[in-house]
């Protein structure tokens, strides 16, 4: 065991590594995952109490490996009547599983057997199926990959774990439903595959960075889940343009966290944040990292063009100093590689900042239309119509923006807005 | 993102209602219970007793005074409520429509804003 890692940390960490053998093996992620968590649950009470063991990989895969026969096991003993042939594959377990443990004698940290990272990936695949609904791919990912309880992914997501463990394990029905296999997506499919994993790392950093500054001492953090899912990812394809940016994406929008949320919880836009607060190494790290992908990269996507947006205002030593006409640049070229009403609006406040307000708001008039509910279109309107000097027009836009919000803090900052430019 | 879908309930309509139709009803949201419960959508589904069991509690000088009946006086009350956790609009809009009483009544569909923390009773600023 590396010293200075928790034992929390080092069976996080091989968590995905010990299902993908399992999976490799004898597939079935329900059984598998069922197994890899109850030897997880068995090292969290025992390692702590009696000290890890030498090789804790292959303890672990030891003791899931005894856990998985079990289950199947008792399983075979249910359907013994359906399926006859069931019943022979347990003795075969054991002694194939032991064999090969007493074979490698791996290492216990980082990703040290040869297949090890083909098949978190595939596991990662096979978590973000596309026969699930999106918060079934998060809840899977971050039991399966992630190695958090389900206990854990409740908390973070404020249902009954009752209702998490259902997701769960429907989620693992509605996958062997799907006829999915332990194996990597064809090629055919692959890159949509990988869009649906980065997605889903990129939801559960969201959903972390969203929830309000007070909460996130209690609520499982889950913008570090996002990171470190997409670090992960980042190890498992070096190459992969897309995935370095989704890091330095993430890096970058949490080098903000502490300036974004004031004592109380409310939310402080970018215009106002303090600076000094932003964490320089976290910036550092991720325009190192989209520097570095944007030279090499053949093809330009939208996580790289955000993360170079993300880069512009990072680096900004404030508003006034921010480069608009590059962000602006940066956002024609997402808009042509990333259509949308909400990268129109980021567009829109490009055009202002470089342009003056009156270019912006003509810019957001034809998304009208499409955004009339959103309260992110009503907010921008209210900050356009405030630089141009319209304070009543703000007033009433900020208003409709708080109305729409889903947020409460957005709402909260959204209706002291509306007030302030009543007031003044 | 939650959701809170809530049925109005009439007195009148409901005892208007054949006892056959009555059981066949309770029947359709058992199974639709059972369904959302098992997707893990469903966070909870309740429903009040007859508005004449409502009590209204107000503080008068500092002491609890307590009447009987509803604030309003309306026709229809809140009859019922579900909790959902959806991953869209759209979803809660369909699965409100999947409500066995969607054929006699509307729904309302709340999109939750507030919910507080069990830790610290703190709003969480539920998104």
């Amino acid at each position: 065991m590396t010293t200075g890692q928790s034992t929390e940390d080092l069976l996080r960490e091989l968590a995905p590594q010990v299902l993908g053998v399992l999976m490799r093996r004898y597939d079935g992620l329900d059984s598998c995952e069922d197994a890899v968590q109850e030897a997880l649950l068995d090292a969290a009470v025992q390692w702590p109490a009696s000290g890890s063991p030498e090789n804790p990989r292959a303890w672990l895969l030891t003791v899931a490996t005894r856990r998985l026969a079990d289950i199947l096991r008792s399983e075979a003993a249910r359907r013994r009547r359906e399926d006859a042939d069931y019943l022979a594959t347990p003795p075969a377990v054991l002694p194939g599983a032991d064999a090969w443990l007493s074979d490698t004698g791996l290492v216990g940290t980082g990703l040290a057997g040869p297949r090890d990272g083909d098949d978190t990936l595939t596991l990662l695949f096979l978590c973000c199926h596309p026969a699930l609904t999106s918060s079934s791919q998060v809840a899977l990912t971050l039991r399966a990959v992630g190695g958090l309880t389900t206990a854990e992914i409740a908390r973070a997501f404020v249902v009954p774990e009752s209702t998490m463990a259902q997701r769960i394990s429907r989620a693992k029905q509605q996958i062997r439903a799907a006829g999915a296999r332990f194996a990597p997506p064809d090629a055919a499919d692959r890159d949509e595959r990988l869009r649906a994993v980065q997605q889903v790392a990129y939801l559960i950093f969201n959903e972390g960075y969203t929830a309000s500054a007070g909460e996130s001492l209690q609520r499982t953090d889950l913008s570090t889940e996002g990171i470190r899912l997409a670090r992960l990812l980042r190890r498992l394809l070096p190459d992969d343009a897309e995935t370095a940016a989704l890091l330095a994406l993430m890096l970058l929008t949490e080098a903000r966290r502490a300036a974004r949320v004031a004592p109380d919880g409310a939310l402080i836009p970018l215009a106002e944040q303090d600076r000094a607060r932003w964490d320089r190494a976290l910036i550092d790290e991720g325009s190192a990292l989209i520097e570095q992908t944007l030279t090499t990269t053949t093809a330009l996507g939208p996580y790289q063009l955000q993360a170079a947006i993300a880069a512009v205002h990072d680096e900004a030593a404030s508003l006034t100093d921010t480069d608009w006409t590059e962000i602006l640049g940066l956002y024609e070229l997402l808009a042509q590689v990333s259509p949308g009403p909400m990268v129109s609006l980021g567009k829109a406040v490009a055009v202002a900042m470089a342009h003056g307000p009156a270019a912006g708001l003509a810019a957001t008039d034809e998304l009208a239309g499409q955004l009339a509910k959103h309260h992110r279109f009503h907010a921008v309107r209210g900050h356009l119509l405030e630089m141009s000097g319209d304070r009543a027009g703000a007033a009433s836009a900020y208003d409709t923006a708080a109305r729409y919000a889903t947020n409460a803090a957005e709402k909260r900052y959204l209706s002291r807005q509306g007030r302030r430019s009543r007031e003044t | 993102m939650k959701y809170m879908l809530i049925i109005y309930g009439n007195e009148e309509l409901w005892n208007s209602v054949e006892p056959a139709e009555q059981q066949r009803m309770f029947a359709a949201f058992d199974e639709f219970n059972k369904t959302h419960y098992a997707s893990g959508e469903l966070l909870g589904a309740y429903g009040v007793a007859d508005a004449a069991a409502t009590k209204l509690v107000r503080l008068r000088d500092g002491q609890p005074a307590v009447t009987d009946g509803p604030y309003l006086e309306t026709k229809e009350y809140l009859a019922s409520w579900y909790l959902i956790d959806v991953d869209s609009e759209q979803r809660a809009l369909e699965i409100a429509a999947a409500l066995p009483s969607a054929v006699h009544q509307p729904t309302e569909v709340w999109p939750i804003l507030h919910e507080a923390s069990r830790e610290t009773g703190a709003d969480m600023g539920v998104a």
